[in-house]
């Protein structure tokens, strides 16, 4: 089944799914418009062979954004000449398309045959919340968990959506952009 | 103690009896504990890798008496190998208080010295000597196989260097340098 083959078959069954501006690698890469559709899409793709679920993750995609609160010294640079000012390099670089959103990212894969589907999907970074795949899936529940402890998406029906990486006392989603780190017992 | 000592035939040959040998106290239990130097077999990361490599065949950690421990209980020195993340932090101090007096703590790579690469990381602990007071401290990133035994070789030199009559049963941890535990 070519890729084509695949994306008529997912098109003819969902038609307000179409293929992403940018594929992931040479996969098929679709992207959903609204979260509504996922859970119908991957219970049709479990049942039409695409029955394992090898990833899902999620990309920030806010700008660079101040240093604030954190241990690093601003552009610490020793050639500086003393008194001159650092240039910020923390800017957001012009010209790249940076938006408040979270970009999450599902990747099926149908071991028999031999075929990979990326759906991706874009929530706003204030209100991250997407139905759970854990009933569907097992994968899915501790990746479900990460990516809620280091993105703060959260999965709407999932049985047990706790932190499972970083420590207890640790404030925030590291992995947003703008996150900025509380000092706890083991820093200065 | 079951040791045996190089030149002991020699030695009680011209004692009188022939099985009596006088020796200081110190020099006695200095001697077993730096040949008998036990870790705690536990890794955190890529230099828990090189730590593994000291212990297999070729480089051989057994000739210098370094025998790996699978309870902390038993063990005399923890080789710290590797990043020590927040979560982790508790744990090895957990290990670190089960593990009975006098012991000694080596902190291996950069990771473990100041952080290393994390430096500035969310999750990472700048250095174990902020949870654990350290004895030797390996540099490298990871350390080689010939770096950790030359730390345990350093180790040994500064067990010999402990005295029951000073500090009681002090251990190289009180020797200033080492942060106080609980900081």
């Amino acid at each position: 089944m070519t890729q084509d083959e695949l994306f008529a078959k997912i098109a003819a069954r969902f038609p307000k799914i179409e293929k992403a501006a940018v594929p992931v690698k040479d996969y098929l890469t679709v992207r959903l418009p609204s979260k509504d559709d996922l859970l119908p899409l991957a219970q049709w793709l479990k049942t039409s062979g695409f029955d394992y679920l090898d990833m899902l993750t999620g990309t920030d995609f806010l700008g660079p954004v101040d240093m604030k609160g954190y241990i690093r010294q601003q552009n610490f640079n020793v050639f500086l000449p003393d008194g001159a000012t650092p240039e910020i390099e923390s800017a957001a670089t012009p010209g790249y398309a940076y938006k408040p959103v979270l970009d999450l990212l599902w990747s099926f894969v149908s071991i028999k045959e031999r075929a990979r589907v990326i759906v991706k999907l874009e929530v706003p970074r204030d209100a991250a919340r997407v139905p759970s795949l854990a009933g569907l899936f097992k994968t899915a529940d501790w990746q479900e968990r990460e990516t809620f402890d280091l993105l703060g998406v959260t999965y709407e029906g999932h049985p047990n959506l706790v932190k499972i990486l970083t420590p207890d006392f640790l404030q925030g989603h590291p992995l947003r952009k703008d996150y900025a780190h509380v000092k706890d017992r083991f820093d200065d | 103690m079951g040791m045996i000592l190089e030149k002991l035939p020699g030695l009680t040959k011209g004692l009188p009896g022939g099985e009596l040998v006088l020796t200081t106290a110190d020099y006695l239990i200095d001697l077993g504990r730096r040949q008998s130097m036990w870790p705690m077999t536990f890794g955190l990361a890529c230099c828990a890798i090189e730590m593994m490599a000291s212990y297999a065949s070729r480089l051989d950690f057994d000739r210098m008496g370094v025998i790996p421990r699978a309870s902390p209980r038993q063990a005399d020195v923890m080789i710290v190998a590797g990043t020590v993340c927040k979560k982790m932090a508790d744990p090895i101090l957990e290990i670190y208080h089960q593990m009975p007096e006098p012991r000694f703590v080596i902190s291996m790579g950069s990771c473990a010295n100041c952080g290393g690469p994390y430096y500035d990381s969310y999750s990472v602990v700048k250095g174990v000597d902020r949870i654990v007071p350290v004895d030797v401290y390996i540099a490298g990133c990871p350390p080689r196989p010939e770096a950790l035994q030359y730390a345990v070789i350093k180790l040994q030199e500064k067990i010999k260097r402990m005295s029951l009559a000073k500090e009681g049963l002090a251990t190289p941890q009180m020797e200033k340098g080492s942060r106080p535990f609980g900081a």
